[in-house]
């Protein structure tokens, strides 16, 4: 019974960071994932005068990912519907080129206006839609979620810290005599802790062990019945194998540094 | 006869040097010897001891424990030094967490026998300190006495070449202290150990020729 209490003392604790971690990098690639989505859907719209390329645009501002001409003659066929073929040709003349201007990135609407400025500086451009209004209020929104996230992310971490560094204490306490008995019969640092590395990985290991069944968990059920579609259609971005292995190293660094903190606390000092 | 111990002018002090407790001491303990330490209480017994297993570096002066100069040595080697010694506590300093059996072949454990011989010596000292019935007790569950003698089995189970005890009997009654007193005599006699014991009484009945050091007023003199 207090082992188990003494055991879950240390699990719990050191769940919260690995879920505070795995939160992050479920959090990394739900947004960069539903960012890119965001950044497809989005084009800018440029009227001109001249034909575009991709490269000279690009040359004009390295925010721009590609240009997309948008169909002149179905432009054209609605405001020429029923008009002589003459009439036609001189209005196909006078017509200017249209354009979608996709991003690189997911930019901020400061972003938006000065790539719309350096695309109005071009010759020949004649006239360049951000819709920005619609734009702007979805990226606030966007990057409002991401900062609540963050702060609690930094929040779980703090608490779970703080946790950790009290059941080391609680640690110290129960190994210390051990340790110093151990160390006036000459057995080194590595022998003295060693029976704490064992209860710590132990412990690591259940503990990421529980957290991938918390979020496979959310994957498998949670995310099939989510109202948000994104996440439904998106199921994989909340587990990912790999990152077992990466919670398991992480948790293994706290071990180490948890049980080399109460080795070191509870090493003789010499007396005189 | 090689020295096992031997104090050069040796100072030992706490605070920096502020409190002085042995003072320009020199002496030396050969191999096989049995040495008992005296001296009113406070006087620096337990520290002189402690010394020895290099608990306090020599503030001034020259000490050297089974061929290691104690100013010099380093951390490695001094547990080196300590995995060859047997150190006996007036209060047993025994892991309660361990069973009987575990607790006496510490210093096997620390040196990484197997189990097997774990086991087999575990049952031999268990045996020579009659103990045997207590194998799987915890140290918790045993009389004063009891305990002491498990200590006592700890400090023998490697065969050191040199065993240093502070006031192992100091808790304990007569009858155990006559247990502990025939132990240690025997690990002198008949394994060649060198034993020095730190106690505020040498026992009346003593069958092997031993020293006698009494600490006073910082120093340290043989009585003959
Ligand atoms: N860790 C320490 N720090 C400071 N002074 C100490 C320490 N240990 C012992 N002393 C002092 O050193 C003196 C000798 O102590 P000790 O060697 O324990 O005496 P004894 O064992 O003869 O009773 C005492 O005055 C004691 O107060
Ligand atoms: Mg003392």
């Amino acid at each position: 019974m207090k082992s188990i209490k003494e055991h879950l003392m240390f699990i719990l604790p050191l769940m919260a960071m690995l879920i505070g971690i795995e939160f992050i990098l479920v959090f990394n690639r739900i947004t960069s994932s539903y960012e890119n989505k965001l950044k497809n859907e989005y084009a800018i719209l440029v009227v001109s005068k001249k034909t575009l390329k991709t490269p000279f645009v690009r040359s004009i501002d390295n925010r721009i990912d590609t240009v997309e001409p948008m169909n002149r003659e179905e432009i054209a066929r609605e405001v020429t519907a029923g008009m002589q073929d003459a009439a036609i040709a001189a209005i196909m003349k006078d017509l200017p080129y249209f354009y979608r201007i996709h991003l690189t990135k997911y930019f901020s609407l400061k972003d938006l206006k000065e790539i719309r400025d350096n695309l109005k500086k071009v010759n020949g451009i004649l006239n360049v839609e951000i819709f920005g209004k619609n734009y702007h209020s979805k990226h606030s929104m966007f990057e409002l979620v991401k900062m609540l996230l963050n702060i609690f992310i930094v929040m779980l971490f703090a608490v779970s810290i703080l946790l950790v560094i009290k059941q080391m204490q609680v640690w110290q306490l129960a190994h210390k005599e051990r340790m110093q008995i151990m160390e006036i019969f000459g057995a080194p640092m590595m022998l003295r802790s060693g029976i704490l590395f064992k209860v710590a990985l132990t412990d690591a290991f259940i503990a990421t062990i529980l957290n991938m069944g918390l979020f496979i968990y959310f994957k498998n059920k949670w995310a099939k019945t989510s109202d948000v579609d994104f996440i439904k259609n998106n199921p994989d971005l909340l587990f990912n194998i790999s990152d077992f292995f990466l919670l398991f190293l992480l948790a293994i660094v706290i071990v180490i540094i948890s049980v080399f903190y109460v080795a070191f606390k509870s090493r003789e000092v010499p007396e005189g | 006869m090689a020295n096992v111990i031997s104090a050069n002018s040796l100072t030992l002090a706490y605070d920096k040097g502020k409190t002085v407790v042995i003072n320009d001491a020199t002496f030396t303990i050969e191999q096989g010897e049995f040495v008992f330490i005296t001296g009113p209480s406070g006087s620096g017994k337990s520290t002189l001891l402690k010394s020895m297993y290099g608990q306090i570096k020599p503030y001034k002066g020259k000490l050297s424990v089974g061929g290691f100069d104690m100013n010099r040595i380093k951390r490695n080697q001094l547990l080196q030094l300590r995995r060859n010694m047997g150190i006996v506590f007036q209060d047993y300093k025994l892991i309660n967490e361990w069973t009987v059996e575990k607790n006496v072949v510490l210093p096997l454990i620390i040196t990484g026998y197997s189990l097997d011989v774990q086991k087999v010596q575990a049952e031999k000292l268990l045996a020579h300190v009659k103990l045997s019935e207590h194998a799987h007790k915890y140290p918790l569950e045993l009389s004063g006495g009891e305990q002491q003698r498990v200590g006592v089995a700890r400090a023998l189970s490697k065969n050191p070449f040199l065993i240093l005890a502070d006031e192992p009997t100091g808790n304990l009654d007569e009858f155990s202290s006559g247990v502990v007193w025939d132990l240690l005599e025997n690990a002198c006699d008949q394994l060649n150990a060198t034993v020095v014991v730190v106690t505020h009484k040498i026992p009346t009945i003593f069958n092997i020729p031993y020293r006698h050091f009494i600490i006073e007023n910082g120093g340290v003199h043989e009585v003959h």
